[in-house]
């Protein structure tokens, strides 16, 4: 990959206020044109990588390289980047027109010029025929939808979003996930996205960052954080999700054998150095798992007894609540409609999975 | 405020009690003024409208270079205070030690004029000498009478008493503003000024607009901190409290009151009518413009 195929690059990036570590030794890479999703809980340290990427804060330590470029010392206004934040942050004495066409302004854009480009962006964005409105007059999404215009018509390599959806309703906010990704892949240009929302994260990202505690949790496709979780906090930050902590008893390159104080299961393992007697998590997505009323039979299945507690209906699908011999809870999930087994609260059953399912953790 | 459980008795009592307040703050400023318009003065039997003594103060050549020379204090006042007052302002909302700040901006309100006047004047007294003194022993002569009583020490002054309050005026102003706005006209490209002006400024004017207003009022209105810092030069102020006291209230003094009281009264109410005109004006360009609204 050569330097032009990276837009962005963080090397040891760090950001201390006085005690606090808000960002800790931070490495990311994104590539141009990807649409890259910051996630983690808040307070978690993803607005500040996105605040010293823009320029706004800058770091304690480490650098931030844009398009190769050592951007640490800059301002914002010198960097290549754009950016939507979270609370509109709209100029509210100028009419949206004058909002997008601000930074053309400031550039001294011939008059004819700034009017094209702002009106190309307000269609863009699916505002035509509002430019002359001022910001109050406008709902929470086009607000948001004139400052990605504002950003946009600026043609920055890097656009960054702060928790952009955020103030928005759950339904809008769907629309706007699918209306961010349209635009990225129209404009063709790089996005850093902000959110602790994991629905919105899957929905816009081509690879994503889990961030916590200052720190680069893990990062990969939203398939591979979703699927084949490699560190114990992104499969239980990620989706819905059943953790059982044990001990290796076994261990043989590509599987291993972990025993949960109750039961032991098979679980794959790709992890060489994986030691008989590691303290180990093993997680399987709630959706993964299956009930039935004797072990299921086969080498492909892993299973455990537990007893049934209760069901919870949650619309599309519906949540069983078991207890494990340990009183551990466990939640079971599986489509709400079609032909169903009835369980009685107290009923003894086991809980199965496939094999491949369950994710092995070591940290 | 009216809510949709006050009664309409309860509704108008608070009207009355407002009503009297306003009357009970400002009947002695229309009494005065009602005065400076008699022919006969205080204290007559007898009322008859005339401009006569406002006639006797705009020949009065002593009164009216008081004038001018408070209207010269009162704009360098404004121009350094104001500027100071926003730049503060400013400190203060990004600083995490909000309070020494806000303690030390605002303790000279809590100083008794005559005594913030007297100190100051001792202290003035103290930088001539010492610079003088430096002056004789680098033989650097400009040094000679930097602090001597005159403009600078009494525009010194007024900054020190007019400060807090400009602060006071702007933080409220400001508060309302978000940060965020300039860090979003940073990056469309504007230097720290380009935000500030652009985008900030034109969100905080009513407060600075009244900051200037207020300023220019404490200035006219000052007169102990004036009086002792003044050097060769008489204030309004100065002129009208040395004549009550020398020669007591004439039909002249009562009309340099009324001037004063009239003066105050203009620009606030000049302020206030500016800012609530503008305001109606944007919302009715609003109005005109809104159409019905989509939900996103």
């Amino acid at each position: 990959m050569t330097e032009q195929d990276i837009a962005v690059e963080t090397l040891a990036l760090t950001k201390r206020y006085g005690a606090v570590t808000a960002l800790d030794a931070v490495d990311v890479t994104i590539d141009s044109g990807q649409y890259f999703v910051l996630l983690g809980p808040s307070g978690g340290g993803k607005t500040t990588l996105l605040r010293l990427i823009g320029g706004f804060v800058r770091p304690t330590a480490g650098q931030v390289l844009l398009h190769g470029a050592d951007v640490s010392d800059l301002p914002p206004n010198l960097r290549p980047t754009a950016m939507v934040f979270q609370s509109y942050a709209l100029f509210p004495h100028m009419t949206v027109e004058r909002n997008v066409g601000y930074g053309l302004r400031l550039r001294k854009l011939p008059r004819a010029d700034i009017e094209r480009r702002v009106g190309d962006m307000l269609a863009l964005v699916g505002l035509d025929g509002l430019a002359g409105r001022m910001p109050h007059e406008l709902s929470g999404g086009q607000q948001q939808r004139v400052q990605l215009a504002r950003a946009l018509v600026l043609e920055a390599d890097i656009l960054l979003l702060d928790e952009p959806l955020a103030a928005l309703d759950a339904k809008l906010r769907k629309d706007m996930c699918l209306e961010l990704k349209r635009i990225q892949e129209q404009v063709g240009i790089t996005f850093i996205h902000v959110t602790h929302n994991q629905e919105e994260a899957m929905t816009v990202a081509d690879r994503i960052a889990l961030i916590a505690d200052g720190r680069l949790v893990e990062e990969g496709s939203p398939r591979e954080i979703y699927q084949r979780p490699r560190k114990r906090f992104t499969a239980d930050f990620v989706g819905e999700t059943n953790i059982f902590d044990g001990t290796v008893t076994a261990a043989d390159g590509d599987r291993a054998t972990v025993d949960l104080g109750f039961a032991g299961v098979d679980v794959p393992a790709d992890r060489p150095e994986l030691q008989t007697g590691a303290a180990v998590a093993v997680s399987v997505r709630s959706e993964l798992l299956a009930l039935f009323d004797a072990a299921p039979a086969g080498d492909d299945w892993q299973s455990m007894p537990a007893r049934y507690v209760k069901e919870i209906y949650l619309g599309l699908t519906t949540a069983h609540r078991l207890l494990l011999p340990n009183e551990t809870e466990v939640v079971v999930q599986d489509l709400s409609h079609g032909e169903r087994p009835a369980f009685a609260a107290g009923q003894p059953l086991y809980l199965g999975w496939r094999a491949g399912d369950a994710c092995l953790h070591t940290d | 405020m009216r809510d949709d459980f006050t009664s309409d008795l309860t509704h108008r009592l608070k009207w009355l009690y407002l009503l009297g307040v306003v009357a009970m703050l400002l009947s002695p400023v229309f009494y005065v003024i009602a005065i400076s318009f008699n022919e006969h003065g205080f204290g007559a039997r007898i009322y008859e409208f005339t401009f006569d003594w406002y006639r006797v103060v705009a020949g009065d050549t002593i009164l009216l270079q008081s004038l001018e020379w408070t209207a010269y204090l009162a704009l360098v006042t404004v121009a350094i205070a104001v500027p100071m007052g926003v730049l503060a302002a400013k400190f203060y909302r990004r600083s995490r030690r909000k309070v020494p700040f806000l303690v030390l901006m605002l303790t000279p309100l809590f100083v008794p004029a005559d005594i913030m006047g007297s100190a100051l004047l001792v202290y003035f007294k103290n930088l001539t000498q010492i610079c003088e003194w430096l002056g004789d022993e680098l033989g650097l002569t400009f040094l000679y009478g930097w602090f001597e009583l005159g403009f600078m020490t009494a525009v010194i002054g007024m900054v020190i008493y007019t400060l807090p309050y400009v602060f006071i005026v702007i933080l409220i102003t400001m508060s309302r503003y978000r940060e965020q706005q300039t860090e979003a006209a940073r990056n469309c490209g504007a230097t720290a000024w380009q935000a500030f002006w652009h985008v900030e400024f034109p969100q905080i004017r009513p407060g600075v607009l009244s900051a200037c207003a207020f300023t220019t009022i404490l200035t006219f209105n000052e007169t102990v901190r004036t009086a002792l810092l003044k050097g060769g030069f008489d204030t309004f102020s100065n002129v009208l409290v040395s004549q009550m006291l020398n020669i007591g209230m004439s039909g002249e003094s009562y009309a340099m009151a009324g001037m004063m009281s009239m003066l105050s009264m203009a620009v606030i109410g000049g302020v206030l009518i500016y800012s609530l005109a503008a305001a109606e004006r944007r919302e009715r360009q609003a109005r005109a413009r809104a159409e019905p609204r989509m939900s996103a």
